[in-house]
């Protein structure tokens, strides 16, 4: 197959921003929500609970096989989340601002939108959030840096510490996980008209 | 018309016809830009976990524009996946692949033992299969003569994949090194696409070689297999309904004994 070339200009105004904990409340959600056991789902009620609090916990699986009871729970529990959290008032608002003033804007998430690309449409829809393009990937960073996009709004620490590395600004909602990471260029923010200022300097 | 193209073309015709994913170390928005200036809307794209591949779902494509997409198939310039359509399909394919995750791509004794047994079960059943390489596992084809309900289809997957997997725990091998997904899949109904015969693997970068009970073919020869299968190897529909039947046997079937 041809290989793409990594463009040496990037688009002043393109952006990239993250879904999850960044344009809504996924933590929260996940932590307070409910999530009513299904007999379908062949486990038992007790192994259900027990995954329940492991994927509350953040754990990855454990088992070396690829597909796994516990990753198919994870996602149906996440999938869940992803239909019920809260969009932030201020993230729409500043969406749509990106868009009235001509910003190229690419979602950028983590998410399977293999399996979850309809709830995500459906749930940008409904929360009047403008977009360009849609994208996963587990590593902004890098996807940032292929596709010359300068400006890119994620809480994961993995962006924070090493945007600067490769030329990406990095905002951030700040989080108590944040306070630990160690100090970089990347710019933690309460509100997104913080974000609206930065990236007009 | 490139005559690979057209053998594509008569091959998934019972795919989805206006959807399709396209693998690609493309990559930009002058690419993207390209590669929609043809028709068709990019519903998301994907960069994958390892080097620079990119995957797009595309989405309302003409015709047309899918010919020329399978034309950049053959020729290498991308992999083209296509859709299973949601309630019938005139295609079936066992996707098996080595389940546990490891960075080499050789194919294990488990692997070799599980397609052996799946493909003397469905030669056995009168249905003889395409089996193509596809990085650390094969896709195994059936190609029906008229499309038929996805139940059936998967009922008839899970059942003859059953019966594969019996040779490993005679054997006390680890079964669960076979991972079998199965196309279409009734749980996961517009979700999943798979890589049409004629590319390159996306990681592997090796040709989609046929792989017959005697040879691993070369590149010429796969696709003169790959022409011979498509013109004269369906399964007839009467036979397909037999093997199923067969194959849900109680008396036969591994997965009603105890």
């Amino acid at each position: 197959m041809r290989v793409g070339l990594i463009p040496t200009i990037t688009d002043p105004r393109t952006i990239a921003v993250d879904l999850d904990d960044t344009l809504n409340n996924f933590t929260e959600t996940l932590q307070n929500g409910e999530f009513p056991y299904d007999a379908g789902d062949s486990l038992s009620e007790a192994t259900f609970q027990q995954y329940l609090q492991r994927i509350r916990n953040g754990e990855p699986e454990s088992d070396d096989l690829l597909s796994t009871g516990y990753n198919y729970c994870r996602f149906k529990i996440h999938l869940r989340c992803y239909q019920t959290a809260r969009a932030r008032p201020d993230g729409v608002e500043f969406m749509q601002w990106l868009k009235q003033n001509r910003w190229r804007v690419v979602i950028c998430t983590k998410r399977d939108l293999r399996r979850a690309n309809d709830c995500t449409k459906a749930w940008l829809k409904e929360n009047d959030i403008p977009y360009d393009y849609l994208f996963m990937t587990a590593n902004k960073i890098v996807f940032c840096k292929a596709w010359g996009i300068r400006h890119l709004i994620d809480d994961a620490p993995f962006s924070i510490v090493h945007g600067e590395q490769y030329d990406v600004r990095v905002y951030y909602p700040i989080m108590p996980a944040h306070a630990s990471l160690p100090a970089t260029n990347a710019r933690g923010f309460q509100a997104f008209d913080d974000v609206k200022r930065w990236i007009q300097e | 018309m490139d005559p690979r193209v057209a053998l594509l073309k008569e091959f998934s015709s019972g795919f989805v016809s206006d959807k399709a994913k396209v693998e690609s170390e493309q990559f930009g928005f002058a690419y993207l830009d390209r590669l929609l200036s043809g028709g068709g809307t990019l519903e998301y794209g994907f960069l994958a976990d390892t080097r620079l591949l990119h995957k797009y779902k595309i989405v309302d494509l003409t015709g047309h524009r899918m010919d020329e997409l399978l034309a950049m198939h053959v020729m290498k310039e991308c992999n083209v996946c296509r859709y299973f359509s949601a309630d019938k399909n005139d295609v079936l394919c066992f996707n098996m692949d080595d389940k546990y995750r490891k960075g080499d791509s050789a194919i294990t004794e488990e692997m070799s033992m599980a397609l052996d047994a799946l493909s003397a079960c469905l030669m056995g059943l009168g249905c003889e299969p395409l089996t193509v390489v596809s990085g650390r596992g094969y896709h195994v084809w059936l190609r029906l003569a008229e499309p038929l309900e996805n139940k059936l289809l998967y009922n008839f997957m899970v059942q003859a994949a059953a019966r594969a997997l019996l040779p490993l725990l005679v054997a006390g091998r680890d079964h669960r090194a076979i991972r079998f997904r199965f196309y279409p899949d009734v749980a996961v109904n517009d979700a999943l696409s798979l890589r049409l015969f004629g590319s390159e693997h996306a990681n592997t970068r090796v040709f989609s070689h046929v792989r017959t009970p005697e040879a691993l073919l070369d590149e010429d020869d796969s696709w003169h297999y790959f022409e011979r299968f498509v013109r004269n190897k369906t399964t007839a529909t009467a036979t397909f309904r037999s093997a199923l039947d067969e194959l849900l046997s109680p008396t036969l079937n591994p997965l009603t004994q105890g």
